[in-house]
This record gives structure tokens, sequence and C-alpha cells, in this order.
């Protein structure tokens, strides 16, 4: 038999093995040895500290009692490390960059590094915290207990819950003080504690796996257990599994996972690389996942196997014992025993650290002058592990009065969830303070108090009904008779369970008191800094974060105050190689330093202190700061203003350009067609003052007029193509923009021209057509252009064989027209000019009868009106080869 | 890709969340047994798998882009 005195001393054994294994793993981490303890696994079982006693012992009872209810716990969590991305991973950057120590250091940081937030927020942790540390004192009790009972134990008899919870929580803390303030860390991780813990984690699962195994071959298959349980009338349909209640525990559970101090410890500061997050975002589920598996059947079986009236939350130790299975109800102590102390370690080092930074410091601080009081090197850190050690004698201290006070109550898991509503008043909060800029500090601390006077009326005091009959009357008819009032029913909700009672009005009148007042409030300078820091956090750099505090201190000065703190080797350290003033960004370091040791908070009033002496405030650092903005603002502004005027003189002297380009291009263009006009009309007046003169032959005389008559017919049709010209490039023309058959143009335009041709004794070959094709434009016009192509073609065709091709296709919804000629062809240095005004090809230029040089550019101004376009075709052969291009319809 | 990384990650969380309260978890509660154990028990369970091995295969993928150095070997 299991005797009670065997298994406190393998308790205490079971300590001094995690006493042995925190030792080698400080002293492997401290000569680099410790590579496996910083894997990630390490890590995640780690975090699996949030499975206590609560998980061990308290879920199987929860599961008897309420149903799936207990799965709750570990589905809120679960969502918050798979969403770990957007949460934890910013949690830990913005810890790592600031050295945050604690929760209560994040807030305090974010909003100004306020002291008083930071007081506010560790009393309620410690506060909030008490339930939960009587729950592993309760747990653990009634284990032995349970042992105890089952055996002649006579060491036992006569020791009474009391005493034995009291004398538990005395181990506990000295162990805890033995344990975790061994030296005050200046990064607040503790390797040693780490390890023990990891290795806690796997024993509590192991043991729980165990036992899950064990009832499941005892009681012949899950599907026997099951049925069993169902035949008995146990019923967990008879429980609405699904309804507010799983809601509220789910939103809590996940806000316990981000708030618990322990939690915050282990996830955020302890965390020695944040890629660990990654892994742990998948297996820190998983090990939820199988503590949580044989609940269920656990529960079910020890409520059809065990005698009525037997306590639920020790079905894991009592079922083995009852099957006289000791060696495996050892193994279930040990399991039990680790998820509690595993608890009450770390959280209570993680409150410890929250009341020695937070609480004890400034008041040190706040009572010495200039850092007068604490003398000596290491002063201040024999302080801080002394308030440390005396936090962690407090806390257990308020378990104990908690559990005492309230012993009267069963089942574990209620107890639990006082203390999960109670740190869950801390979520909105810090998720204001990762992503709301505006939320500022008065805001943040209303927030809080209004959840934490809400948490503490309607779920912390309840529990004390049992212990006190003022408490009870509260309950039953509300303060003052004011029924509206009464904590389990506020505001008049009487039909939900008082659960989420307290979790919504608590949380719903948190966040509107913290949205409200930042709304209704302005932040302080240096909580915008500090706003910006946490907001932006992925967008600015670390080395970037403003330095608040700037002065002349002596490198002197601050060493002194470094020694104090970190002792001195780490202050050598720090200070090789440090000018004899140092630089601003020196301090700023330093202070970051400091925080990771005291906390944001006393770290900043610590460094005021010595920089005081000419240091600007720091509304004046963030006055400059936002001058500087401006004054960026402004010649960015400046900047792009000038830009601008750049670019529109350089536009202006453009179009500058253009008009004198122009203004040029008319001055040439009258010049030509004065030249062009006075060549015609010089030989009009010559001839016609030679036949005013007497004495002429009539063949002479008629000689003379038909040349002046053709003379005057070049300048007609000069005139006419000047006007036409003018008239197209200002559009003045009337014009038919009508579908037109461009096949009937182009044969008309081969008629006109037919009879030239015989003239010439030339042959139009006509290639092959189209057949069908229409454009949209104006067929006269059209038939203009090609008349003048095919006219070009035939008069300005010197071969012995003058042949003109025309051809047409449609290509790609384009109509085509070639008109090909084997003439002297047009040199390719002319191939762009002949379409300008007034000029004509090499051959143009020797024909006795000129053309005015005015065709090719009217009928490409035609074209290009009906948007197409007129081109010469470079080709191989003899000739010339001009390409109308017009879009077919 | 990273982008659309993460936001499968929200996704998932997002859904995980509507998975595990009603109404969807309600849909499983019919009355009914698969070797005894009750549908939404299987559901639950289900779901939670579900939900670890895709945090499993999104934690092998999301960009590991500028993550902070180890702890120690810290700064300026």
């Amino acid at each position: 038999m299991l005797s009670s005195e065997f298994v406190i001393f393998i308790a205490i054994g079971y300590v001094g093995l995690l006493f042995l294994i925190a030792y080698v793993s400080d002293r492997r981490s401290r000569s680099g040895k410790a590579g496996f303890l910083h894997s990630p696994f390490v890590y995640t079982l780690a975090i699996s500290v949030y499975c206590t006693s609560w998980t061990f012992y308290g879920a199987v009872g929860s599961a008897a009692r309420n149903g799936l209810e207990y799965l709750a716990i570990y589905l809120g969590p679960t969502i918050v490390f798979i969403g770990w991305w957007f949460i934890l991973r910013r949690l830990v950057r913005i810890s790592h960059n600031q050295r945050i120590t604690s929760i209560a250091d994040l807030l305090s940081s974010r909003f100004g590094k306020s002291s008083r937030l930071a007081v506010l927020i560790t009393v309620i942790a410690v506060i909030g915290i008490a339930p939960y540390i009587a729950l592993q004192l309760k747990a653990v009790t009634s284990s032995i207990q349970a042992i105890a009972g089952t055996a002649e134990s006579p060491g036992l008899r006569g020791v009474d819950e009391v005493s034995l919870a009291l004398a538990i929580a005395a181990g506990m803390a000295l162990f805890t003080i033995l344990f975790g303030t061994r030296n005050v860390d200046a990064k607040e991780q503790h390797l040693g504690v780490v390890a023990a813990i990891a290795f806690e984690a796997v024993v509590k699962l192991a043991a729980l796996v165990a036992i899950g195994i064990f009832v499941v071959y005892a009681g012949g298959g899950l599907e026997a257990i099951f049925s069993r349980a169902e035949a008995a009338g146990l019923d967990i349909y008879s429980i609405g599994t699904f309804d507010d209640r799983w809601i509220a525990m789910n939103v809590l559970s996940a806000a316990a996972i981000l708030c618990l101090p322990r939690q915050f410890q282990i996830t955020i500061v302890e965390n020695s690389n944040e890629s660990h997050l990654r892994t742990a975002s998948w297996a820190f589920p998983g090990y939820l996942l199988l503590m949580s598996l044989f609940t269920l059947p656990i529960a079910l079986f020890g409520l059809t196997s065990m005698p009525t009236g037997a306590n639920p939350d020790m079905f894991v130790l009592t079922l083995p014992l009852a099957a006289g299975q000791e060696g495996l109800a050892l193994f279930s102590f040990i399991g039990g025993f680790s998820s509690a102390t595993s608890m009450i370690i770390v959280e209570s080092i993680a409150l410890s650290i929250m009341v020695s930074n937070h609480i004890v410091m400034p008041l040190v601080l706040r009572f010495s002058q200039g850092g007068g009081t604490v003398r000596g090197q290491g002063g201040v850190s024999s302080l801080l592990l002394n308030s440390r050690r005396f936090s962690i004698g407090l806390i257990l201290g308020f378990g104990f009065l908690y559990f005492y006070f309230t012993r009267n109550s069963n089942a574990l898991a209620p107890i639990g969830l006082i203390s999960f509503c109670g740190v869950a008043q801390f979520l909105p909060s810090i998720i204001a303070a990762l992503f709301w800029r505006e939320a500022t500090l008065k805001a943040a601390t209303a927030a809080v108090a209004v959840g934490f006077v809400v948490w503490a009326w309607s779920s912390f005091m309840p529990s004390f009904a049992g212990s006190s009959a003022l408490v009870a009357d509260i309950m039953a008819h509300g303060p003052w008779g004011l029924a509206w009032l009464r904590p389990e029913a506020l505001f008049g909700l009487t039909d939900i369970d008082p659960l989420v009672n307290v979790v919504f009005w608590s949380l719903f009148l948190n966040s509107a008191t913290l949205v409200v007042v930042s709304l209704l409030t302005s932040p302080s300078a240096l909580e915008r800094v500090q706003a910006a820091l946490f907001t932006d956090l992925f967008r600015t750099s670390t080395a970037g974060s403003p330095a608040v505090i700037r002065g002349s201190a002596t490198a002197r000065d601050l060493r002194f105050v470094a020694e104090r703190v970190f002792g001195p080797a780490r202050a050598h350290a720090l200070f090789a190689g440090v000018p004899a003033v140092p630089p601003a960004q020196f301090i700023d370091r330093l202070e970051r330093e400091l925080a990771g040791s005291i906390g944001a908070a006393s770290a900043h009033v610590m460094l005021s202190k010595v920089v005081s002496g000419d240091a600007i405030s720091i509304e004046e650092v963030f006055e400059m700061a936002g001058e500087t903005r401006q004054a960026i603002e402004y010649s960015q502004e400046l900047e792009r203003t000038s830009e601008e005027l750049r670019s529109t003189a350089a536009q202006l002297e453009n179009a500058n350009l253009k008009l004198r380009e122009l203004d040029g291009q008319k001055d040439d263009f009258l010049s030509q067609v004065s030249h062009e006009v006075r060549t015609p009309m010089a030989s009009i007046r010559s001839f016609s003052e030679i036949l005013l003169e007497d004495g002429l032959e009539d063949t002479q005389r008629r000689r003379f007029v038909s040349t002046i008559h053709q003379e005057s017919l070049r300048l007609t049709k000069l005139l006419d193509e000047i006007l036409d010209l003018s008239a197209l490039e200002r559009g003045e023309r009337p014009w038919d923009t009508v579908r037109v058959d461009a096949e009937a143009a182009l044969d008309r335009a081969i008629e006109v021209c037919a009879p030239l041709a015989q003239r010439r004794n030339m042959q139009i070959v006509i290639g092959s057509r189209a057949g069908r094709a229409t454009v949209e434009g104006d067929a006269d016009r059209l038939c203009q252009v090609l008349i003048n192509l095919i006219v070009n073609a035939i008069k300005y065709n010197d071969a012995d064989k003058p042949i003109v091709e025309v051809r047409s296709e449609v290509i790609d919804r384009s109509f085509i027209v070639e008109v090909a000629d084997n003439g002297p062809g047009i040199a390719a240095q002319e191939a762009e000019s002949i379409f300008d005004m007034f000029t004509r090809g090499e051959r143009g230029r020797s024909d006795p009868t000129p053309g005015a040089g005015l065709g090719l550019a009217i009928s490409r101004k035609i074209i290009l009106r009906m948007s197409g376009a007129l081109e010469l075709v470079p080709r191989h052969t003899r000739g010339a080869c001009f390409r109308v291009t017009l879009p077919a319809t | 890709m990273d982008r659309k990384l993460i936001s499968g990650a929200l996704f998932l969380t997002l859904l995980g969340s509507l998975l595990l309260l009603p109404p969807l978890a309600s849909v499983f509660q019919i009355q009914r047994r698969f070797f005894g154990v009750p549908t939404e028990l299987i559901y639950l369970f289900a779901c939670w798998v579900a939900l670890i091995a895709t945090a499993y295969w999104l934690s092998k993928r999301l960009p590991r882009e500028r993550e902070a150095e180890p702890r120690d070997g810290d700064e300026s």
C-alpha cells in the first residue's frame, strides 16, 4: 500500500531531481553547451506549463460534471497559436526590441512607460492569480489525501486539510525561491527553469496518457466505456454543449494564453529565438490535444465504476488505486505534482518579477535621492533578489489565504476560470497596444480598472459566499437591496450563466472604456513615441527608436548606475570603449538594457535621475522631432513644387520651339508660294508685253497666246491646289464620311487615267484585285488620290516599255492599293521628302511642264483624314511603288 | 506568394474559430454515435487535428525574412 509519507518523500525526491535538472542546464548553458536547450521543442514543452493540476485532475472533473465543456479550455489557445503570425509574433518581436520583462512591463512600456499602470497591472495579476495558486494547493492536498484515505497513514492522521495545504504552500515557496531567484538575470531568462519545466511537461503528459491507456484497457475499449455510460444514464446530450458558456470559455482561454503572467513569461520573455514560435504554433496545440485525448473516457469510466460521491477531480488518481495499480497511481501522483509545481514555479517567478520591478523598485527610487540609499556594488541587484523572494512568499501566501477562505467549494475548474477571467481584463489593452496607435494611457488604466472592478464583484467575491454571510447575502439580494447589482446577475440578466454574465460585462465595459476614453483624451509625448514603436513594429528598425533621454551625463555616472543593477562584470563589458561623455544612442541602449532587468518604467526613472542635470524634457525632444519632421515635410513639399515648375517650364520651352518651327514653316510656305506663282506670272507678263508690240506674225501671236493660256491654267491649278491644301489643313471643306465602295473608286480612277496612258502609249496593268471592299471616307477624295498616284506613275515613266500596275487587296481589315511603275523610281534620300509641299522628285524637276509639287502632300493629307496611310514602298526592282492603306469596314 | 500565405494564415485562424463555435459546431450535435463516441466529440477532435496539420504546413512556408536574431547576440 502507498502511504502518504512515502508519496511525500517521493515528491521531495522529485523536486530534488527538478533542481538538479535546472542546475545542470544552467551550468551547461553558461559554458555554452546547451544546444538542445535552445531547441524549439523544449520551448514548446515549456509553454505547456499552461496545463496545470486543472488539466491533470480538474479536466476530468469538469468532463464528469459538464460534458465536453473542458475542451474549450484547450481550443482557445489552439486558435491563438495557429494565428501566431498576427499576435504572438508581434509580442515576441516587441518584447525583444524593448527588453520587456513581464506583461505589466509591456503595457507600461507601450503607454508611456507609466509606473502607475504597471503597479495596477501587477496588483490585479497578483490578486487574479491567487485562486489559481489555490487551485494547485487544493489539487496537491487532495491528491495526498486521496492516497492517505486508502491506506493506513499514521503520520497524517490528525493533520487536517488546511495545515497540509499550508505546509505545501510553504514548501513550494521555499522551493521556488531556491529555484528561481538565485541571480538576477540580465534578460530575465531562466534557462534552468525552462529546462525543468519542459521535463515536467513530458512527465505529466506521459502520466496522463498512461492513465488513459489503462482506463481504456480496464474499461474494455472506447465503445464499451461510452456505451456503459449511456446505459447508466450519463448523457452528455442533457447539457447543451455549444451554448453561450462554450463561447465564453473559448474566449477566456484564448485570452488567458496571452495574459497569464506565466504564459507571458515562458512564451514571450523566455523566447530565445523568434523562429521557435513557428514550431510551437503547431506543436503546442498538438500537446494540448494529446493531453485532452483521454479526459472524457477517464471521466465516464470513473462515473460508472467508482462509488457515487467519489470526487471526480481525483479520478486520475483513484481509478488506478481502486484497481490496485499502485505503480501507476504513483506515476499519476507525480504527474499531478509536476503540473502543480511547474505552474507555481513559473507563475510566482513571473509575478515576483512584476512586484519587484514595478512596485518595489519605484518605491526605492522615489525615496532615494540620486541613488543615494542603495549603496555598494550590486546593491540594486541584491535588493531585487530580496524583493523577489519576499514576493514569492507573498504570492503563495495569497494563494493559501484564498484556499483557506474558499475551502468549502468542491470543483477545481471553476476556481481556475475565476483567474482566467481576472487576467483576461488585460486583453483589450494588449490588443490596443499592438494595433491601435490612438489608445492612451488614461484609457488603458481606466479600462483595466473597470474590468477589474466588474470581475472582483461578479467573479472573485462570489467565491467567498461559503465563508462569509455578508457575501452570501449580497449574492442573494444585491448590495443595499439593489437586485440589479447582484454579482451573478448584473443589470438584471438573470437568465444567463454566471460565468457568461461576468465575461460579457467585464470585457464589454473594459473595451468600451478603452475606446471611449482613448477618443476623449490625448496621449503624452512619450506615449506617442512608444505607440509608434509598438504599432509600426515591422516598419521601423530597432536602431531607429528615438533616444528620449538626452543630456551630458558622464560615463562614470552611468556606470555607477549600471554596476548597481548588473554587477561590475557585466557593467564593465557594457562600458568597454565608451567615451567619457557617451552619445545619446548609448544612453538609449543602456536604458533598454536596464529595462531588461528592472522594467521600462523603473529604468526610465533611474536614468532620468542621473542625466537630469541638463537633460531636455521629453516634450522638448518630441517637439524637436516634430519640428524636424515638419521641416522635412516642408522641404519635400518645396522640392515637389519646384519639380512641377521645372517640368512646366520645359513644356513651355517645347511649345515655344514648336511655334517657332511652325512660324518658319509658314515663312517657307509663303516664299515658296510666291516663287511658284512668280514663274508663271513672269512668263505671262513677258509674253503679254511682246503681244502688245506691233508687227507680230499671226502664227507667232497665236503661239504666245497659247503659252499665256497654258501658264494661266497652271497658275489656276496651283492656286486651286493651295486653297485645297489649306482647306484640308484647317478642315474647312465639306467632307462626307460615309461608307465608300473603295473598289469602285479605284475603277473610276483607272478609267479616268486610261486616255492619258493611251496617249503616252502605255499600258495600265490591273493586278490582283480585292473584289469587294468598303472604307469610311469621301469617295471623290479617294478617287482624287488614286488618280493623282496613277497620273504621276504615267507622267514620270520614261521606260522603253512603260507599264503601270495597279493592284488591291484586303488584309487584316485593311484595304490596300498599290500603284507601281517601272520608271526611274525615287531615290532613297527622297523617300520621305517627296510628300512635303512644293517638293518634286528628281524626275519631276526636269519635267518641261512641272507640277506645283503639292499633289502628294494633298493626297497624304486626304488619306490621313480617312485614318489611313500613304507611303512609298521600298522595292528592289526598277520603278516606284506607292501604297495606300485604309481601314476596311 | 508570401502575402497569400499570410492571408491564408489569417483565414485559417478565423475559420478555426468559426468551426469550433456555434452555429457551425452545433451542426454536428445530431445525437448519433460512432463506435459509441458522440459525433460532436469526433467533430471537435477532427477539426483540431486538421487545424494542427494546416498550421504545421503553414509554419514551414510562412516568410522568414527579417526574423529577429537570437536574443543573445543582439544589437547595436
